[in-house]
């Protein structure tokens, strides 16, 4: 049934853009030039207030809160993009494979993801670090990891919808090679779904990242990160609140903006 | 009874429904018949009351017994409708798989209209289901009382439908399609009711459809829509032997029927001296059960047993059945796509193509048509270096199949979504012979168009076969349709081939009692 709204603008996809394009500005720019430099101390600015000087305010060592922000969004953002690129690629790779030709391959992937979905993601995590030891890199692959049987999930889910469809019955019939039935027939048409799953995997990657460097196993020091900086303000809470609030609000802005980017895709999609 | 008098309805900018006039006294079947999109439905649906909020009424008004029920620029008032419907009006739907509560058993929701329109003991109400489920003829009343909409086959499933629109005995009764998802001797048996309990029970009925024959077959008058509009109405034998509109005429000339045959290309010739294209020998078609767990046991299932025939070149094969009967499973197994068979199939010519059912599953929604023609040529070039071309080639190549099968070059860059039902079959036929098949599989290639279309369809098919020499194995429910469009036809009942023969030989001296009740049925 026709409605009235012919795609109207996407007030959510608006948002959404916004809202992440400048985060990742900030985020980006913060990689090569920050106001201040990150670890310039001043012992006699500890803890200003927040001030056309500091925007942010300054932390416990009279570091500008605002560089580090700009410098701690950059790093979250980048490892976040690599684990969904990571975990994203895995996902599509297995998922299509297992949806589509199903059998003992299905059977054996099928129960690994469900192994792994029963370790407590964060507990799992731990694990791998301590393996591993800690470090930028092994953040990203330990997260990746834990985060591919979401997106393995979702993609086989769709292969399975679309591998008896008329269209790609009549790939088979013309004499499509299997690669090019999964990934040129099939593989376009489950983006609307997989577009949204990546775009809550990335906020999932983003509260993850923060929540190990909370916990002292993610990015090392010097390196701000947003979860660390959080982290180290849970002391000052009562003296300097804009410590952890900076930080905090970086995270709510960053997670509420892909979210709406998500919803807005979604909705997209529907009209 | 009913008056719609000057009745318009608009949903946003579109109006469904425009100044549409219908009157309708008791005991009278009026026909509403046109293709989909007509506004039928929505008239339907707006007389019950039923339609939904975001349509807007821009004239005229419903009267039940000189009383307005619904006007222009009013909203529709509820709790006035809810004292009409059920007991004084009530609606068989099209589709009785969903218009069932599936977790509920059947009784239990037939017995809903009692409990809220009479104050009958539960003892009562019950009797008074089982006495509603004999007169719609379905047998062992009790059993399908206590029966789960599941366990009860389509045909039984409208006759509780129906059991339900009648028990309480409503002076109208609005039936929307009620035949278009059953089989075809299932369908005459459901009209053969709604005609019985019309003359017994004496209610008008508003019959909605899009097949002509049935129309005539069960309504006095007809009214015929076109795009919201009442083009033609009268007597439905009036309208038959002299319709007044020239769309009311292509509509009828439209209709399939064994009245006027129109010669296929191979007619006349014996097939004796006939190059086989296609031989089927012996062949036994099996079904894995769908149970994909590692530890399960695979079942076997036989879905066609001991076929055997043979297709020549040049000619159309009809295959007819019922659904269920195992045409599909069969002609996936000619064209490779199950190998549970036993027995022999032989082909004399390389990449059979398949022309599917429904036009909106068989094209890729994510590929403009441009890129869907030309895949089957990458396609082969993979497989076939002789079939290599250039882009350009390609395109080229693409380009003319989409004027062969009637379209212009301007739709190559369009997305599937924006064409209509009969576009797409036309690109999907053009998807199948862009490879030059020699044998092409049409399975019910025409079932889910509206009638002019349908009949677009056919010729196109037939242009076609006469230009590309293609052999068709042509599939379909419709005795009708494979009587216009095949020199030879098989029927086929529970997975068996009963009857193969020339196609005036079957229809003028049919063998088999089962092949008499299809025909009987059309």
């Amino acid at each position: 049934m026709k409605t009235q709204k012919k795609r109207k603008w996407n007030k959510y996809l608006t948002a959404g853009l916004f809202m992440t394009g400048f985060a990742l500005l900030l985020g980006i720019v913060g990689i090569f030039w920050t106001p201040y430099s990150t670890t310039a101390m001043s012992a006699a600015e500890k803890f200003d207030a927040p001030s056309l000087r500091h925007l942010f305010g300054t932390d416990n060592f009279g570091r500008d809160i605002f560089s580090r922000v700009m410098e701690g969004m950059g790093t979250t953002v980048v490892i976040s993009s690599l684990v969904v690129l990571f975990s994203g690629t895995f996902g599509i790779l297995l998922g299509a494979l297992t949806g589509y030709f199903g059998g003992l391959l299905d059977e054996i992937v099928m129960r690994v993801t469900d192994a792994v979905n029963g370790f407590p993601s964060i507990l799992l995590t731990l694990v791998i670090i301590s393996i591993l030891g800690s470090g930028r890199q092994n953040v990203i692959l330990s997260l990746g990891i834990v985060f591919i049987p979401s997106y393995i999930r979702i993609v086989r889910s769709e292969f399975i919808r679309l591998r008896d469809a008329d269209y790609i019955m009549r790939a088979r019939l013309m004499g499509a090679g299997r690669m090019r039935i999964l990934f040129v027939h099939i593989l376009p048409n489950i983006f609307s779904v997989f577009w949204v799953s990546v775009m809550i995997g990335f906020n999932n990657a983003i509260l993850a990242e923060s929540g190990m460097s909370y916990l002292g196993i993610g990015v090392q020091p010097p390196d701000a990160s947003l979860g660390k900086m959080l982290s180290d303000a849970q002391g000052y809470l009562q003296t300097a609140p804009w410590y952890a609030l900076a930080p905090g609000l970086a995270i709510v802005w960053v997670v509420l903006g892909f979210a709406l980017f998500g919803e807005g895709i979604r909705r997209q999609k529907v009209d | 009874m009913i008056r719609i008098e000057d009745l318009s309805v608009s949903f946003g900018d579109t109006e469904a429904v425009k100044h549409v006039s219908l009157d309708l006294a008791d005991g009278e079947i009026l026909g509403v018949v046109g293709e989909s999109g007509s506004g039928k439905s929505v008239t339907a649906l707006t007389l019950m009351g039923l339609v939904s909020d975001s349509a807007r009424i821009t004239s005229g008004r419903v009267l039940f017994d000189d009383v307005t029920l619904r006007e222009a620029g009013k909203p529709c008032d509820k709790a006035l409708y809810r004292t009409y419907q059920g007991a004084g009006m009530s609606m068989v739907f099209q589709e009785p798989m969903t218009s069932l509560n599936p977790t509920k058993r059947v009784g239990g929701q037939v017995e809903e209209t009692l409990r809220l329109h009479t104050k009958m003991t539960p003892g009562e109400r019950r009797e008074c289901v089982l006495e509603a489920f004999r007169s719609v003829g379905l047998q062992n009343a009790e059993k399908v009382y206590a029966s789960y909409p599941h366990q009860l086959s389509g045909g039984m499933r409208q006759r509780v439908m129906i059991a339900m629109a009648v028990i309480l005995h409503p002076r109208l009764i609005v039936a929307d399609e009620p035949t278009t998802a059953l089989d075809v001797t299932i369908q005459n048996q459901i009209i053969g009711l709604l005609r019985e309990i019309n003359q017994k029970q004496n209610n008008a009925m508003l019959f909605i459809t899009h097949d002509l024959n049935l129309a005539r077959k069960l309504c006095s008058r007809i009214a015929v829509m076109k795009d919201g509009e009442v083009v033609e109405s009268g007597e439905t034998e009036s309208i038959f032997e002299h319709p007044a509109e020239a769309y009311t005429k292509r509509l009828i000339e439209a209709v399939p029927s064994r009245m006027k045959r129109k010669g296929t290309i191979a007619s006349g010739e014996g097939t004796k001296d006939k190059t086989p294209i296609l031989k089927v020998k012996d062949l036994s078609v099996f079904y894995k059960d769908g149970n994909n767990s590692l530890f399960a046991r695979k079942k076997r299932q036989c879905v066609v047993a001991g076929a055997d025939f043979v297709l020549y070149e040049g000619e159309s094969l009809g295959l007819v059945g019922e659904s269920g009967c195992g045409k599909t499973s069969l002609s996936r197994a000619i064209l490779g796509m199950n190998r549970e068979v036993d027995g022999k199939i032989i082909h004399a010519t390389k990449y059979p193509q398949m022309i599917f059912q429904d036009p909106y599953g068989s094209l890729n929604p994510s590929k403009t048509i441009g890129w869907l023609l030309m895949e089957p040529l990458r396609a082969r070039a993979a497989l076939d270096p002789s079939w290599s071309m250039t882009r350009g080639e390609m395109e080229e190549a693409a380009c003319d199949m989409l004027r062969k099968v009637g379209m212009s070059d301007k739709f190559f860059h369009r997305k599937p979504s924006q064409l209509s039902g009969g576009q797409r079959q036309r690109v999907s036929i053009g998807q199948a012979l862009i490879t030059h098949p020699a044998l092409i599989v049409a399975d019910e290639p025409v079932s889910a168009l509206d009638v002019t279309i349908q009949a677009q369809i056919m010729e196109l098919m037939r242009k076609l076969q006469r230009e590309m020499k293609l052999s068709y194995l042509f599939i379909s429910h419709d005795i009708n349709v494979v009587y216009q469009m095949c020199d030879r036809i098989m029927v086929m009942k529970d997975g068996r081939i009963i009857e193969i023969g020339e196609t005036e030989e079957i229809f003028a001296h049919p063998k088999e009692e089962y092949t008499k009740l299809l025909l009987g049925n059309s």
